[in-house]
């Protein structure tokens, strides 16, 4: 993946000194850019992804961006192109989705080499959602050696809902090898109609649960899950069957899906907690 | 009843009814006016609100366009379709719908890359240019007609998604400009569907000359026209209502002040035709001013009328006493004038005997001279009273003037005329004036004149024919009633009244044509001319006529003096041309009531300056009556005092000569011919007239005989002892020219006498 460091933008007054949008060009002719709150060296960088379809600056995401950075930590929101260029907003189900998780993958990657051109030699992967799943695909592969440690809020799988996983990923490898690149609608996550070519759909559709579970099973870096218990978005069982790992798992009591109000403070509890004893090992 | 000029209040009514429907028509048209000025204003305001309205969709029109264009340029799935093209399609055709991006189909979006090609270009497009039209790039909005559609072109740049990337490409939204335009929201003054815009095909438009090209339709307001609904409504009922009262107003006009002022004015036409109190008896007025009007009006008229009765009843009075004589009861001048000329009108309307009787009172002047007025008027009453009781029944008796009266009778025959005359002379002859100390008889002569039925055309000469036989009647030996044509010689004496009155009144208006005739009177004894009287003649036409003929006229039109200041004119004339030598003298004749007037006196003083070479003598004739003794005794005497000499002419045929010659200042007694003619005789008469002479010479008179025409006459009055004597016997009157009495001279006579 050729990653590019394109300039490093400090316009925003909003931000926090010592903050900064900053962008890559992630693809040819797709920039795509990340909250970068810089802070020292001396504590883990924290490479923190957004869920589904989201941005950065969704709420769950960019609290616990601000906390992480006030407690010392150097933060890299990114916000995933999803194949748009300079994306700055949630993409519609309804759009077209030609991004794959591959493509994610590959930002992830760069967005790591550039923490690591900052300096930073220990970076923590902090994912929401989907973003969780989509970092675990990175770790999955062969992650940079400054990854340290791996961080998975209300971790899913690429959920499909009731159909049968492996009937809809046959249908879509067939459309693929018969050359048919009509869009396919489809759920996905929390996408009733996510509308995307076949192979961009196809690379999500094979994390299911198993997948997901075995890629926990092999993350070469120290793991923490932080669940909410009250996450209805969740299959029923996940949490559980992701307490049978070996992998810990810190349940928020009553936090939903996107633990807000007065679960992010717990949340950022986990992290820090995670951190901070990343960091003492 | 209408009097022309004037106007009735029934045509004032009407021009007041007139003029209020002319005022409300004024009235109608001014709200009809206003009324579609308010319209025209609405109107305007609702064109200009219109066009507000217009401009304000416009806009809103032209900012929705660019906050899509600006969405669709921020937007990440735009910049996807510069990325990735193969479902730009989809983009273009759903997606943007569905998203929200586009609010209709109406709009259209195209994207074109740097470079201006249209992506996707082998795709349908909706008629949306293959290449970035040049105006994109110039402006971000304009307008074009498209095969008659109105389009506007909104274009719009999409950046790369990072400053550095510069643009990406550019965007293009098409929206079917009317159709949109129309389906704004929010028209209220503007008709959507008339919306039009003048753009020729092909041709482009900038956008902010949209409006300038628009053409629109103001949209029926319909609170505008319900406003004018209801103001026309407004209006009509009140134009209604006013129509109504006016109507009401006519007729409570007509009812309470019209009709009675029309049966006020009826009343009073009733009342100027006396019909008074007639309407009064009906219905009173509902006005009560205009009652009163009427009651008063009424007791007015009530009171007129009364007066008016009371003044006729005055006017009758007076105008009775006005026809009657306050002396003797009868009617008097004034009557006779109106009553004459109503029985000529009579008689000649209806023929039939008429008879005009004329009464003379015979030396009324003597009488009323001797005994006095109050005498003399007791015994006209006394005449009046017999003369009405010789009447018919419904004969009226008329006062002419002094002591003649005057009867005209219908229905008469000549006998009966004359029965009444002589029943008159009758009650007169009974009548006792001894009581009034009057002892000479009293009489009347009565003048007659009969026209028979057929002959009534000439009533109206029948005074003048009464006068004659008046005349007729007075003369000496006559039975004092004449009937005119019985008694008298009716066409000589006709001719003669007539022409002798005419002469009279020319001889007084040129006193040239009285001419004296000069008659000499001898002195005795010896018959030496010694003075001439004075007698006038009337030069009429040639002829003469003689005192005898003119003298009546001057009596009886009362002419004495001025033809007495005639003669003396002509006698002036006569000595100043030297007719008469000079110591001869002149005897004129005046009547004794001239004696009294001034003019007369002024003339003889003027006369006198004669004397100085003629001796004057004035003869008074006796028959002629002396009302004022005294003052005629003071004017003789100024007279003799300026050397006239006073005759007493004619004595012996006058009432009273010896009262005269007692009481006036007479020098010279002429003997009347009557009296000289007895001198002759043997008997007893002879006798007293002999002892008269002697006593009247012994007495101091000097003595003229006249009508001597005999020499034995002569002889008798010389032994006599009369002075001087005249007579035809020595020379008759005639006139005298210078050249006959130049050889001799006069001696004065009687001039010297005494």
């Amino acid at each position: 993946m050729r990653a590019f460091l394109l300039c490093l933008l400090v316009s925003l007054a909003s931000i926090p000194a010592r903050a900064a949008v900053v962008q890559i060009e992630v693809r040819p002719g797709i920039p795509a850019s990340a909250e970068y709150l810089a802070a020292g060296t001396d504590k883990p960088a924290v490479l923190l992804l957004h869920g589904f379809l989201q941005t950065r600056t969704f709420a769950t995401v960019a609290t616990l961006a601000h906390g992480l950075h006030e407690a010392g930590h150097t933060v890299l929101s990114p916000t995933l192109s999803l194949g748009i260029p300079g994306r700055e907003t949630s993409l519609a189900c309804e759009a077209v989705h030609a991004h794959s998780l591959d493509d994610d993958v590959a930002e992830l990657a760069g967005w790591i080499t550039w923490l690591e051109s900052r300096g930073h030699q220990s970076i923590v992967l902090v994912g929401h959602s989907f973003g969780s799943m989509q970092l675990l695909a990175y770790l999955a592969r062969s992650p940079d050696p400054a990854v340290k440690g791996y961080i998975a809020t209300s971790l899913t799988e690429a959920q499909i809902g009731d159909l049968p996983r492996a009937e809809l990923i046959a249908r879509l490898e067939h459309q693929i090898r018969s050359g048919d690149h009509a869009l396919v609608t489809q759920r996905l996550s929390f996408c009733q109609n996510y509308l995307s070519t076949p192979q961009a759909l196809l690379s999500y559709l094979r994390w299911d649960q198993a997948r997901t579970v075995a890629a926990l099973r092999t993350v070469p870096v120290a793991t923490q899950l932080v669940m909410g218990d009250s996450d209805q978005h969740l299959e029923r069982g996940w949490i559980k069957s992701l307490r049978r790992m070996r992998v810990p798992v810190a349940i928020v009591q009553g936090a939903n899906h996107f633990m807000d109000g007065e679960h992010e403070f717990e949340l950022l509890d986990h992290v820090l907690g995670f951190l901070q004893r990343l960091g003492g090992r | 009843m209408g009097v022309p000029g004037s106007l009735s209040i029934k045509q004032i009514a009407l021009a007041f009814v007139i003029a209020l429907l002319v005022l409300l028509s004024a009235i109608a048209g001014f709200a009809v006016y206003q009324t579609r000025a308010v319209t025209q204003d609405l109107s305007a305001h609702s064109r200009n609100a219109a066009r507000a309205e217009l401009d304000a969709a416009i806009q809103r029109l032209l900012v929705q366009g660019k906050e899509q264009a600006t969405s669709l340029a921020s937007w990440g799935e735009t910049r996807q379709q510069f990325v990735m093209s193969e479902y730009h399609t989809y983009w273009r055709d759903q997606r943007v719908y569905e998203s929200g991006m586009l609010s209709s189909k109406l709009s259209r979006v195209a994207l074109y890359d740097a470079s201006g090609a249209r992506l996707a270009p082998k795709s349908a497009a909706h008629g949306l240019p293959a290449r970035l039209p040049d105006a994109a790039l110039r402006d971000a909005g304009w307008l074009a007609n498209e095969a008659g559609q109105i389009l506007l072109y909104q274009a719009f740049a999409v950046q790369g998604g990072a400053p550095q990337r510069g643009v990406l490409g550019y965007g293009l939204i098409r929206t079917d400009f009317m159709a949109s335009l129309q389906k704004q929201q929010g028209f209220f003054f503007t008709e959507p569907d008339a919306l039009s815009l003048v753009l020729a095909p092909g041709e482009t438009l900038s956008t902010a000359d949209i409006l300038t090209h628009l053409r629109f339709s103001v949209r029926p307001d319909p609170d505008r026209l319900r406003f004018q609904e209801i103001l026309s409504h407004t209006l009509l009922a009140l134009f209604v209502l006013l129509l109504a009262s006016l109507i009401v107003m006519s007729l409570v006009y007509s009812r309470l002040l019209l009709r009675p002022l029309h049966r006020l004015s009826d009343d009073i036409d009733a009342m100027q035709q006396g019909h008074v109190g007639e309407r009064l008896r009906t219905q009173p007025l509902r006005i009560a001013e205009l009652e009163n009007i009427r009651r008063s009006l009424h007791e007015y008229q009530a009171q007129l009328r009364e007066l008016h009765g009371s003044l006729e009843h005055q006017n009758r009075e007076f105008r009775s006493q006005a026809r009657q004589d306050a002396l003797t009861g009868c009617h008097n001048r004034r009557a006779y004038d109106e009553d004459w000329t109503h029985f000529q009108e009579t008689v000649k309307a209806a023929p039939q005997g008429v008879a005009f009787l004329l009464f003379d009172c015979d030396r009324f002047k003597a009488i009323n001279d001797t005994y006095g007025h109050a005498k003399g008027d007791r015994v006209l009453s006394i005449i009046a009273d017999a003369i009405v009781m010789a009447l018919r029944a419904n004969d009226r008796l008329y006062r002419l003037g002094g002591d003649e009266f005057a009867v005209f009778m219908s229905q008469a025959t000549s006998t009966q005329a004359r029965q009444i005359a002589q029943r008159c002379q009758s009650l007169l002859e009974a009548a006792n004036f001894a009581d009034l100390g009057i002892r000479e008889p009293v009489g009347v002569s009565i003048g007659i004149a009969y026209l028979p039925a057929a002959e009534n055309a000439r009533v109206d000469e029948l005074p003048k024919q009464a006068d004659i036989a008046m005349y007729t009647a007075k003369q000496p030996g006559r039975n004092r009633i004449a009937l005119y044509g019985e008694d008298t010689e009716r066409g000589a004496q006709t001719l003669v009244a007539s022409r002798e009155t005419s002469a009279v009144f020319q001889a007084l208006a040129a006193p040239g044509m009285i001419e004296l005739h000069y008659q000499p009177v001898h002195a005795l004894p010896g018959r030496k001319v010694v003075y001439y009287e004075a007698l006038a003649r009337i030069r009429y036409h040639g002829d003469l006529i003689m005192p005898g003929a003119f003298l009546p006229v001057v009596a009886s039109r009362r002419l004495e003096m001025e033809f007495d200041l005639s003669v003396l004119q002509q006698a002036d004339a006569d000595l100043a041309a030297m007719l008469i030598p000079h110591g001869c003298g002149m005897s004129i004749n005046l009547s004794a009531q001239s004696i009294s007037r001034p003019e007369v006196i002024s003339q003889l003083l003027e006369f006198s300056r004669h004397s100085a070479h003629h001796p004057l003598m004035l003869e008074i004739t006796e028959t002629s009556l002396i009302t004022q003794m005294e003052e005629v005794r003071t004017y003789l005497d100024l007279l003799r005092s300026l050397n006239f000499r006073i005759a007493m002419d004619d004595f012996g045929t006058g009432y009273s000569p010896l009262r005269y010659l007692v009481d006036l200042p007479v020098d010279v007694v002429k003997f009347d011919t009557s009296l000289v003619g007895k001198l002759s005789q043997k008997n007893r008469t002879g006798r007293i007239v002999t002892d008269f002479v002697d006593m009247m010479h012994d007495a101091g008179y000097l003595l003229v005989a006249e009508g001597v025409e005999d020499e034995g006459v002569l002889r008798r009055v010389e032994s006599l002892g009369f002075s001087h004597v005249q007579g035809y016997l020595l020379g008759r009157p005639a006139r005298l020219s210078p050249p006959e009495f130049h050889g001799g001279e006069a001696r004065a006579g009687i001039a010297r006498a005494g």
